[in-house]
C-alpha cells in the first residue's frame, strides 16, 4: 500500500534562511507522527508545505497522490478544503462567530454546510452544552476542541496539528491529547508538531528535525 | 451559511461600518436632494423664467417690431405692419396648450391727455397681467378682458395727472376720445410705467382699427426645446408671420439650466468622491483587521473569491443602507431647498432612489478597493502572527 505522505528531498528556503534542508521521509495512513525539534528547526514549516500553506524550494511532498509542491493557488486552495484540518497552537476561531459557527465555516469552504454534522463533531468532542458561545466565552481548552471539531468536519484525510496543546493548562492538555488519541484509535493519520517529549511518546513515531534537517526517526518503545 | 456570516460580519463591525454608513448615508442624502432638484429644476426655472414676462412673440413679417415692443413709443403702423386679429389669435387659440401661460394681442397709439401725448396700449387687460407678473398693482385691481370703461395707468402717468384709483381721464386720438375710469396703477419699473394701457377694442375705437392688431405676446413654458418646438409648429401654421422666441430670455433661459445642470453634476461626482475616500479609510482599517480572519480561512479551503464575496456583499449592504437612508433625507432636504430657494415645493421623483441607491452601493464597492490586498494575504505568514 502506498505511504499516504511521501516527503521526498523537501527544501525550503527564506532569502538566505534554509528552513528545510532535504527533508525525506513516508507516513502511513493511519500513523501518528510526532514532529520534534527546537524553535527554528522547521516543524511548522514542515507542517505548512504538507498543508498547502506553503510551496517548498525544490523536493516533493506527495499527500494521497497530490504533489503539494504542483499546485496552483486555486489546486492549494481545494486541496486545503478537502484533504487537511488543521489545528493551530492559537486555536485561530473566528471570535463573531459562535462555537457551532465556527466548525460551519469549514464545511461552507468545503462544499454545503450541514447544521446537523456540526452538532455531532462539537458533541463529540464534548461541547454539546456551549455549541452557541462565542470563543470569548469559552476557555482555552473548550477553544481547542472547537478547532479539533472544525479540523475533523470535512473527514480529513490528514490531520496537521501544530503544537495544539502549547497554550492549555494540564487539564486541559490532557481532555485534548485524550481526543487525539481516539482519532488516532479511529484511524485518522494525524501529523503532530510538539516540544514536550512525553506528548512525542504517544506517537507512533517521533521525527526530529534541528537546523532543517531530519535528525532522527524514532518508532514508540 | 452566506447569510449568517454576512449577518455576523456586519454586527461584529458595527462601529467602524456605522462611520461608513453615516458617510454613505449624507453623500446619499445630498445626491438625492440634488437630483430632485435636477429633475424638478427645469419646471421650477421655467416657471422663474415666466416671471420675466412674454418669451414668443408673433408679429407682421419684416416689422420691426418684435420682441421689445413695450420698450418703443410708436405711432400707430400703417397697415402694412399691422396684422388682422382673428386670423392671428384664431390660429393662436387652436394652438393653445398648457404649456401656454399667456397670450395677448397689443395695438400701440400715441394718444394724448390733455395736450400731453401718453402710450395708450391696446390689449386684453387680463392676459397682459398674466404676461407680467412682476407688474405691481397697487390698487390691487384683478384686470378683466371685457371692461371698456376702465383702464390701467403707468406710475409716471399717474404721478403726472395726480390719478389715482377711482380717477377719471379722457384719452384723445384725432378725432376720437374715450372717457375711462383708473382701476388702478400699474408700478413695473420700466417703460410700462409711462402708459396707459386699456382693453383692446378702445384703442381700436380710437385709431378706427377695427380688427387690427400689431403684435401678440406669448409666454410659453417648457424647456428650451420644447419652446423651440412649439415656435416652429405656430410659425409653420402663420405663413406670412414672424413668430419667434425672445432670444435673450431663451438664451439666458437655457445658459442657466445648463449651468445649473452642470454645478449639480459637478457636486453629484464631487460627494461621490468624497464619500468613497470615506468609505476607502473605513475599509483599509478593517482590511488591517481582518488579515487574521482572512489568513484562517483561507487556511480553512476558502478560495479568495468565496471570501471577497462575503466582503463585498456586506460592502453593498453598507451601500445600500446608506443609499436607502439617505434617499429618505434627501426628499426632506430637497423640499426644504426647494421652499427656501425657489419657494416651492419640490415633487419627490421617485426614479432618483433606485439611482442614489445604485451610486452607493458603486461608491462604497470602489471605497472597498483596500480589501484586494486581502487576496495577497499567505495564511503561513498570517496564522503565524507575524
Amino acid at each position: 500500500m502506498a505511504a499516504l505522505v511521501q516527503i521526498e528531498n523537501l527544501r525550503k528556503e527564506f532569502g538566505n534562511v534554509r528552513a528545510l534542508d532535504g527533508v525525506t521521509f513516508t507516513v502511513e495512513a493511519g500513523e501518528w507522527i510526532a514532529i520534534m525539534g527546537p524553535s527554528g528547526s522547521g516543524k511548522t514549516t514542515l507542517i505548512n508545505i504538507l498543508g498547502g500553506l506553503d510551496s517548498p524550494t525544490s523536493g516533493k511532498a506527495v499527500v494521497d497522490g497530490t504533489d503539494v509542491a504542483r499546485l496552483d493557488e486555486a489546486g492549494l486552495t481545494r486541496f486545503r478544503a478537502e484533504k487537511i484540518g488543521f489545528v493551530f497552537q492559537q486555536f485561530h476561531l473566528v471570535s463573531y462567530l459562535t462555537a457551532l459557527e465556527n466548525v460551519m465555516l469549514a464545511q461552507y469552504f468545503h462544499s454545503t454546510t450541514d447544521e446537523g454534522e456540526a452538532r455531532a463533531a462539537l458533541e463529540r468532542v464534548g461541547l454539546a452544552d456551549r455549541i452557541d458561545h462565542l470563543p470569548s466565552e469559552l476557555s482555552g481548552g473548550e477553544q481547542q476542541r472547537v478547532a479539533v471539531a472544525r479540523a475533523l468536519i470535512n473527514q480529513p484525510k490528514l490531520i496537521l496539528a501544530d503544537e495544539p496543546t502549547g497554550n492549555l493548562d494540564e487539564a486541559n492538555e490532557e481532555i485534548v491529547l485524550r481526543l487525539f488519541r481516539e482519532l488516532h484509535a479511529e484511524g485518522h493519520t494525524i501529523l503532530m508538531v510538539t516540544h514536550a517529549h512525553s506528548i512525542g511518546q504517544l506517537a507512533d513515531r517521533r521525527i526530529d528535525l534541528a537546523h532543517g534537517r531530519l535528525a532522527q526517526v524514532k518508532l514508540r518503545v | 451559511m452566506f447569510g449568517r456570516l454576512l449577518w455576523k460580519m456586519l454586527r461584529s463591525n458595527r462601529g467602524r461600518l456605522a462611520v461608513a454608513l453615516v458617510a454613505v448615508a449624507s453623500g446619499a442624502t445630498v445626491i438625492s436632494a440634488l437630483l430632485n432638484l435636477q429633475f424638478d429644476i427645469e419646471r421650477k426655472l421655467t416657471q422663474e423664467f415666466r416671471a420675466f414676462g412674454a418669451n414668443v412673440v408673433i408679429s407682421r413679417a419684416g416689422s420691426a417690431e418684435g420682441a421689445d415692443a413695450s420698450q418703443s413709443t410708436p405711432e400707430v403702423r400703417g397697415s402694412p405692419a399691422l396684422m388682422d386679429q382673428a386670423a392671428v389669435l384664431g390660429q393662436v387659440e387652436k394652438m393653445q396648450t398648457p404649456d401656454v401661460v399667456a397670450a395677448a394681442p397689443y395695438l400701440y397709439v400715441v394718444a394724448r391727455v390733455g395736450d400731453v401725448p401718453i402710450v395708450a396700449v391696446g390689449t386684453w387687460l387680463d392676459q397682459a397681467r398674466k404676461l407680467q407678473p412682476t407688474w405691481k398693482l397697487t390698487g390691487g385691481w384683478d384686470p378683466s378682458r371685457a371692461d371698456e370703461g376702465r383702464c390701467l395707468v403707468g406710475r409716471n402717468v399717474a404721478r403726472q395727472f395726480q390719478l389715482a384709483p377711482g380717477s377719471e381721464i379722457e384719452l384723445k386720438y384725432l378725432a376720437n376720445s374715450a372717457h375711462l375710469r383708473v382701476a388702478d396703477v400699474v408700478d413695473a419699473g420700466g417703460a410700462e410705467d409711462n402708459q396707459i394701457f386699456v382693453n383692446l377694442p378702445v384703442v381700436q375705437k380710437l385709431a378706427a382699427l377695427d380688427g387690427r392688431i400689431e403684435l401678440v405676446q406669448l409666454s410659453v413654458s417648457g424647456t428650451g426645446p420644447g419652446i423651440g418646438n412649439y415656435v416652429s409648429r405656430l410659425a409653420s401654421s402663420l405663413p406670412g408671420y414672424d413668430v419667434r422666441p425672445v432670444r435673450q430670455v431663451a438664451e439666458a433661459e437655457g445658459n442657466l439650466l445648463d449651468r445649473t445642470r452642470l454645478l449639480i453634476l459637478s457636486m453629484v461626482v464631487l460627494i461621490l468622491v468624497l464619500t468613497a475616500l470615506c468609505v476607502l479609510a473605513t475599509m483599509a482599517a478593517l482590511a488591517m483587521e481582518r488579515r487574521k480572519n482572512v489568513g484562517l480561512m483561507k487556511a480553512l479551503g476558502g478560495s479568495i473569491s468565496r471570501i471577497m464575496e462575503l466582503f463585498l456583499a456586506e460592502v453593498s449592504v453598507l451601500g445600500a443602507v446608506g443609499g436607502l437612508i439617505g434617499c429618505i433625507a434627501g426628499v426632506a432636504l430637497a423640499e426644504w431647498m426647494g421652499r427656501r430657494v425657489f419657494g416651492t415645493s419640490i415633487t419627490p421623483r421617485w426614479d432618483v432612489f433606485p439611482l442614489t441607491i445604485a451610486m452607493m452601493v458603486g461608491v462604497a464597492l470602489a471605497g472597498a478597493l483596500p480589501l484586494r490586498l486581502l487576496g495577497k494575504i499567505r495564511p503561513a505568514v498570517i496564522l503565524r502572527g507575524e
